[in-house]
Protein backbone atom coordinates (compact mmCIF):
# COMPACT_ATOMS: atom_id res chain seq x y z
CA UNK A 1 0.00 0.00 0.00
CA UNK A 2 1.29 3.70 -0.81
CA UNK A 3 1.33 6.73 0.55
CA UNK A 4 -1.94 7.85 -1.10
CA UNK A 5 -3.69 4.72 -0.51
CA UNK A 6 -3.02 4.56 3.07
CA UNK A 7 -4.13 8.21 2.88
CA UNK A 8 -7.39 7.31 0.88
CA UNK A 9 -7.84 4.06 3.12
CA UNK A 10 -7.32 6.08 6.31
CA UNK A 11 -9.78 8.94 5.65
CA UNK A 12 -12.40 6.29 4.73
CA UNK A 13 -11.88 5.10 8.68
CA UNK A 14 -10.49 1.38 7.68
CA UNK A 15 -9.35 0.06 10.50
CA UNK A 16 -6.76 -2.24 9.25
CA UNK A 17 -5.18 1.14 7.62
CA UNK A 18 -4.47 2.59 11.37
CA UNK A 19 -3.30 -0.62 12.35
CA UNK A 20 -0.61 -0.21 9.20
CA UNK A 21 -0.02 3.53 10.54
CA UNK A 22 0.41 2.37 14.00
CA UNK A 23 3.15 -0.52 12.98
CA UNK A 24 5.30 1.25 10.81
CA UNK A 25 5.82 4.62 12.96
CA UNK A 26 5.17 3.80 16.29
CA UNK A 27 8.95 3.39 16.70
CA UNK A 28 10.00 6.44 15.22
CA UNK A 29 7.25 8.61 17.07
CA UNK A 30 8.52 6.75 20.70
CA UNK A 31 12.41 7.62 19.82
CA UNK A 32 11.33 10.87 18.85
CA UNK A 33 8.91 11.79 22.06
CA UNK A 34 11.64 10.02 24.19
CA UNK A 35 13.91 12.01 22.70
CA UNK A 36 12.49 15.67 23.69
CA UNK A 37 10.84 14.32 27.20
CA UNK A 38 13.14 11.70 28.61
CA UNK A 39 11.27 9.50 30.19
CA UNK A 40 10.01 6.05 29.06
CA UNK A 41 6.20 6.85 30.04
CA UNK A 42 5.84 9.59 29.01
CA UNK A 43 7.08 8.98 25.59
CA UNK A 44 4.59 5.83 25.65
CA UNK A 45 1.50 8.07 26.65
CA UNK A 46 2.79 11.08 24.38
CA UNK A 47 3.20 8.41 21.58
CA UNK A 48 -0.98 6.97 22.15
CA UNK A 49 -2.00 10.87 22.29
CA UNK A 50 -0.22 11.53 18.61
CA UNK A 51 -1.97 8.66 16.93
CA UNK A 52 -5.19 9.11 18.77
CA UNK A 53 -4.54 12.67 16.84
CA UNK A 54 -4.10 11.20 13.75
CA UNK A 55 -6.89 9.07 13.92
CA UNK A 56 -8.92 11.86 14.50
CA UNK A 57 -7.68 14.81 11.99
CA UNK A 58 -6.70 12.41 9.11
CA UNK A 59 -9.65 13.56 7.24
CA UNK A 60 -7.50 17.04 7.42
CA UNK A 61 -4.67 16.18 5.89
CA UNK A 62 -4.24 16.86 2.13
CA UNK A 63 -1.13 15.03 1.68
CA UNK A 64 1.07 17.71 0.63
CA UNK A 65 3.59 16.55 3.20
CA UNK A 66 4.97 12.99 3.84
CA UNK A 67 2.82 10.74 6.63
CA UNK A 68 6.11 10.51 8.49
CA UNK A 69 7.04 14.72 8.50
CA UNK A 70 3.17 15.08 9.34
CA UNK A 71 3.43 12.39 12.47
CA UNK A 72 7.20 14.14 13.20
CA UNK A 73 5.55 17.52 13.69
CA UNK A 74 2.57 15.85 15.67
CA UNK A 75 5.05 14.25 17.73
CA UNK A 76 7.21 18.02 18.35
CA UNK A 77 3.88 18.89 19.54
CA UNK A 78 2.87 17.25 22.31
CA UNK A 79 5.89 16.44 23.61
CA UNK A 80 6.46 20.10 23.72
CA UNK A 81 2.88 20.67 25.70
CA UNK A 82 3.69 17.57 27.57
CA UNK A 83 6.60 19.30 29.00
CA UNK A 84 5.16 22.85 29.29
CA UNK A 85 2.28 21.08 31.38
CA UNK A 86 5.29 18.82 33.81
CA UNK A 87 7.00 22.16 34.17
CA UNK A 88 3.91 23.53 35.54
CA UNK A 89 3.37 20.46 37.67
CA UNK A 90 7.35 21.11 39.01
CA UNK A 91 6.52 24.46 39.68
CA UNK A 92 3.65 23.37 41.71
CA UNK A 93 5.57 21.39 43.35
CA UNK A 94 7.99 22.99 44.50
CA UNK A 95 5.39 25.50 45.94
CA UNK A 96 4.11 22.06 47.91
CA UNK A 97 7.71 21.31 49.46
CA UNK A 98 7.99 24.70 50.68
CA UNK A 99 4.46 23.67 52.14
CA UNK A 100 6.11 20.69 53.48
CA UNK A 101 3.85 17.90 51.17
CA UNK A 102 6.19 17.90 47.63
CA UNK A 103 7.03 14.96 46.24
CA UNK A 104 11.03 15.00 45.47
CA UNK A 105 11.09 13.05 42.53
CA UNK A 106 9.39 16.16 40.93
CA UNK A 107 11.50 18.56 42.38
CA UNK A 108 15.17 16.37 41.58
CA UNK A 109 14.33 14.10 38.71
CA UNK A 110 16.35 11.47 37.92
CA UNK A 111 18.95 11.53 35.00
CA UNK A 112 17.89 10.04 31.72
CA UNK A 113 19.31 6.58 30.37
CA UNK A 114 18.61 6.16 26.64
CA UNK A 115 18.10 2.38 25.46
CA UNK A 116 19.68 2.91 22.59
CA UNK A 117 23.04 4.18 23.66
CA UNK A 118 26.05 1.40 24.12
CA UNK A 119 27.05 0.23 27.46
CA UNK A 120 30.64 1.77 27.39
CA UNK A 121 28.46 5.85 26.83
CA UNK A 122 25.93 5.18 28.28
CA UNK A 123 27.90 7.48 31.17
CA UNK A 124 28.42 10.16 29.31
CA UNK A 125 25.45 9.93 26.85
CA UNK A 126 23.11 10.62 30.46
CA UNK A 127 25.27 13.66 30.80
CA UNK A 128 24.22 15.03 26.98
CA UNK A 129 20.95 14.43 27.41
CA UNK A 130 20.78 16.33 30.95
CA UNK A 131 22.84 19.13 29.04
CA UNK A 132 20.27 18.59 26.03
CA UNK A 133 17.46 20.08 28.87
CA UNK A 134 19.27 23.73 29.34
CA UNK A 135 19.88 24.48 25.87
CA UNK A 136 16.93 26.55 23.63
CA UNK A 137 13.79 25.07 22.43
CA UNK A 138 14.52 24.98 18.94
CA UNK A 139 18.06 23.90 18.90
CA UNK A 140 17.16 20.99 21.53
CA UNK A 141 14.31 19.98 18.88
CA UNK A 142 16.62 20.10 15.54
CA UNK A 143 19.41 18.31 17.57
CA UNK A 144 16.97 15.63 18.35
CA UNK A 145 15.50 15.02 15.22
CA UNK A 146 19.31 14.68 13.48
CA UNK A 147 20.89 13.05 16.28
CA UNK A 148 18.32 10.94 17.64
CA UNK A 149 16.49 10.05 14.54
CA UNK A 150 19.32 10.36 12.18
CA UNK A 151 17.36 12.65 9.88
CA UNK A 152 19.28 14.71 7.35
CA UNK A 153 19.26 18.65 7.73
CA UNK A 154 16.25 18.59 4.83
CA UNK A 155 14.15 16.64 6.29
CA UNK A 156 14.83 18.57 9.95
CA UNK A 157 13.75 21.79 8.05
CA UNK A 158 10.73 20.43 6.81
CA UNK A 159 9.36 19.28 9.74
CA UNK A 160 9.79 21.97 11.68
CA UNK A 161 9.11 24.34 8.74
CA UNK A 162 12.00 26.10 7.94
CA UNK A 163 14.67 26.78 5.99
CA UNK A 164 17.80 24.41 5.35
CA UNK A 165 19.90 27.58 6.54
CA UNK A 166 18.42 27.57 9.83
CA UNK A 167 18.14 24.38 10.83
CA UNK A 168 22.25 24.00 10.18
CA UNK A 169 22.01 27.52 12.24
CA UNK A 170 20.47 25.63 15.06
CA UNK A 171 22.70 22.83 15.25
CA UNK A 172 25.64 24.25 15.13
CA UNK A 173 24.45 26.29 17.94
CA UNK A 174 23.26 23.44 19.88
CA UNK A 175 26.60 22.01 19.59
CA UNK A 176 28.05 24.92 20.95
CA UNK A 177 26.12 25.17 23.90
CA UNK A 178 26.03 21.85 24.68
CA UNK A 179 29.92 21.75 24.84
CA UNK A 180 29.34 24.77 27.22
CA UNK A 181 27.03 23.18 29.84
CA UNK A 182 28.96 20.05 29.47
CA UNK A 183 32.59 21.57 29.97
CA UNK A 184 30.76 23.49 33.01
CA UNK A 185 29.31 20.37 34.52
CA UNK A 186 32.52 18.60 34.29
CA UNK A 187 34.21 21.90 35.42
CA UNK A 188 32.56 21.87 38.83
CA UNK A 189 33.35 17.85 38.89
CA UNK A 190 36.44 17.76 41.52
CA UNK A 191 38.32 14.96 40.00
CA UNK A 192 36.41 14.65 36.31
CA UNK A 193 36.88 11.29 34.82
CA UNK B 1 46.18 23.29 32.41
CA UNK B 2 45.98 19.56 31.96
CA UNK B 3 42.59 19.88 34.20
CA UNK B 4 41.21 21.94 31.68
CA UNK B 5 42.31 19.44 28.27
CA UNK B 6 40.86 16.55 30.15
CA UNK B 7 37.56 18.71 30.80
CA UNK B 8 37.59 19.34 26.88
CA UNK B 9 37.86 15.94 25.80
CA UNK B 10 34.89 14.76 28.38
CA UNK B 11 32.74 17.70 26.82
CA UNK B 12 33.54 16.25 23.29
CA UNK B 13 33.40 12.48 24.33
CA UNK B 14 29.96 12.92 25.68
CA UNK B 15 29.15 14.96 22.72
CA UNK B 16 30.15 11.99 20.32
CA UNK B 17 28.29 9.40 22.78
CA UNK B 18 24.84 9.25 21.18
CA UNK B 19 26.75 9.05 17.61
CA UNK B 20 25.33 5.70 16.46
CA UNK B 21 22.58 5.15 19.11
CA UNK B 22 20.07 2.85 18.20
CA UNK B 23 16.16 3.72 17.87
CA UNK B 24 14.34 2.91 21.22
CA UNK B 25 11.75 0.56 20.69
CA UNK B 26 7.73 0.78 22.39
CA UNK B 27 6.06 -1.70 24.76
CA UNK B 28 4.15 -4.45 23.55
CA UNK B 29 0.63 -4.02 22.55
CA UNK B 30 0.88 0.17 21.57
CA UNK B 31 -2.50 -0.48 18.91
CA UNK B 32 -4.47 -2.03 22.24
CA UNK B 33 -3.60 0.42 24.34
CA UNK B 34 -4.50 3.47 21.82
CA UNK B 35 -8.24 1.87 20.84
CA UNK B 36 -8.59 1.63 24.95
CA UNK B 37 -7.85 4.98 24.96
CA UNK B 38 -9.77 6.21 22.13
CA UNK B 39 -13.12 4.38 23.52
CA UNK B 40 -12.39 6.17 26.90
CA UNK B 41 -12.29 9.59 25.32
CA UNK B 42 -16.37 8.96 24.13
CA UNK B 43 -17.86 11.73 26.92
CA UNK B 44 -20.84 12.54 27.77
CA UNK B 45 -23.16 15.75 26.57
CA UNK B 46 -22.25 17.29 29.81
CA UNK B 47 -18.63 16.41 29.98
CA UNK B 48 -18.69 18.05 26.30
CA UNK B 49 -20.51 21.16 27.56
CA UNK B 50 -17.97 21.64 30.30
CA UNK B 51 -15.06 21.27 28.15
CA UNK B 52 -16.38 24.02 26.06
CA UNK B 53 -17.32 26.43 28.86
CA UNK B 54 -14.16 26.34 30.34
CA UNK B 55 -12.38 27.14 27.28
CA UNK B 56 -10.92 30.57 27.96
CA UNK B 57 -12.25 32.29 24.89
CA UNK B 58 -16.08 31.23 25.58
CA UNK B 59 -15.71 31.76 29.34
CA UNK B 60 -14.49 35.27 28.53
CA UNK B 61 -17.41 35.73 26.13
CA UNK B 62 -19.32 34.37 28.16
CA UNK B 63 -18.40 36.69 31.00
CA UNK B 64 -18.39 40.04 29.02
CA UNK B 65 -21.75 38.80 27.46
CA UNK B 66 -23.44 38.61 31.26
CA UNK B 67 -21.38 42.48 32.05
CA UNK B 68 -23.44 44.03 28.96
CA UNK B 69 -26.92 42.28 29.78
CA UNK B 70 -26.40 43.28 33.48
CA UNK B 71 -25.23 46.96 31.80
CA UNK B 72 -28.28 47.18 29.13
CA UNK B 73 -30.65 46.15 31.96
CA UNK B 74 -29.30 49.55 34.32
CA UNK B 75 -29.51 51.55 31.54
CA UNK B 76 -32.86 50.65 30.52
CA UNK B 77 -34.13 51.07 34.24
CA UNK B 78 -32.61 54.74 34.54
CA UNK B 79 -33.68 56.09 31.55
CA UNK B 80 -37.24 54.28 32.28
CA UNK B 81 -36.65 55.67 36.08
CA UNK B 82 -36.07 59.51 34.66
CA UNK B 83 -39.46 59.54 32.58
CA UNK B 84 -41.45 58.62 35.36
CA UNK B 85 -39.66 61.65 37.30
CA UNK B 86 -40.39 63.88 34.29
CA UNK B 87 -43.87 62.54 34.07
CA UNK B 88 -44.88 63.12 37.61
CA UNK B 89 -42.72 66.51 37.28
CA UNK B 90 -45.39 67.76 34.32
CA UNK B 91 -48.68 65.75 35.95
CA UNK B 92 -48.19 67.95 39.11
CA UNK B 93 -49.05 71.24 38.41
CA UNK B 94 -52.06 69.77 35.88
CA UNK B 95 -53.07 67.79 38.84
CA UNK B 96 -52.44 71.50 40.82
CA UNK B 97 -54.74 73.31 38.80
CA UNK B 98 -57.45 70.88 37.55
CA UNK B 99 -61.23 71.96 37.56
CA UNK B 100 -62.10 69.25 38.57
CA UNK B 101 -62.92 68.36 42.00
CA UNK B 102 -63.18 65.18 43.56
CA UNK B 103 -65.48 64.53 46.24
CA UNK B 104 -66.92 61.47 47.75
CA UNK B 105 -70.17 62.38 46.70
CA UNK B 106 -69.24 61.81 43.36
CA UNK B 107 -69.17 57.55 43.37
CA UNK B 108 -72.15 56.15 43.16
CA UNK B 109 -73.68 54.80 46.02
CA UNK B 110 -74.96 51.00 45.36
CA UNK B 111 -75.92 50.71 48.52
CA UNK B 112 -79.44 49.70 48.71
Amino acid sequence: MNQPELIAQLQQGNEQAFTKLVDDWQDMVYNTALGIVQNEEDADDITQEVFIQAYQSISSFKGDSKISTWLYRITVSKALDHEKRKKRKKRFGFVQSLLGSGDEEHIHPVLFNHPGVELEKKEKARELFNALKRIPEKQRIAFTLHKLEGLSYQEVAEIMNTTLYAVESLIGRAKANLKKELIKYYGTLKDPK
Amino acid sequence: MKNIETIHKLAEDALSSIEGIKRATVKPFLLTRIHARINKQTESLWEKAGRIISRPVVAFAGLCLIILINAAVIVSKNSSAQASVAEQTTQAPTDEFSYTVATIYDYDNNQP
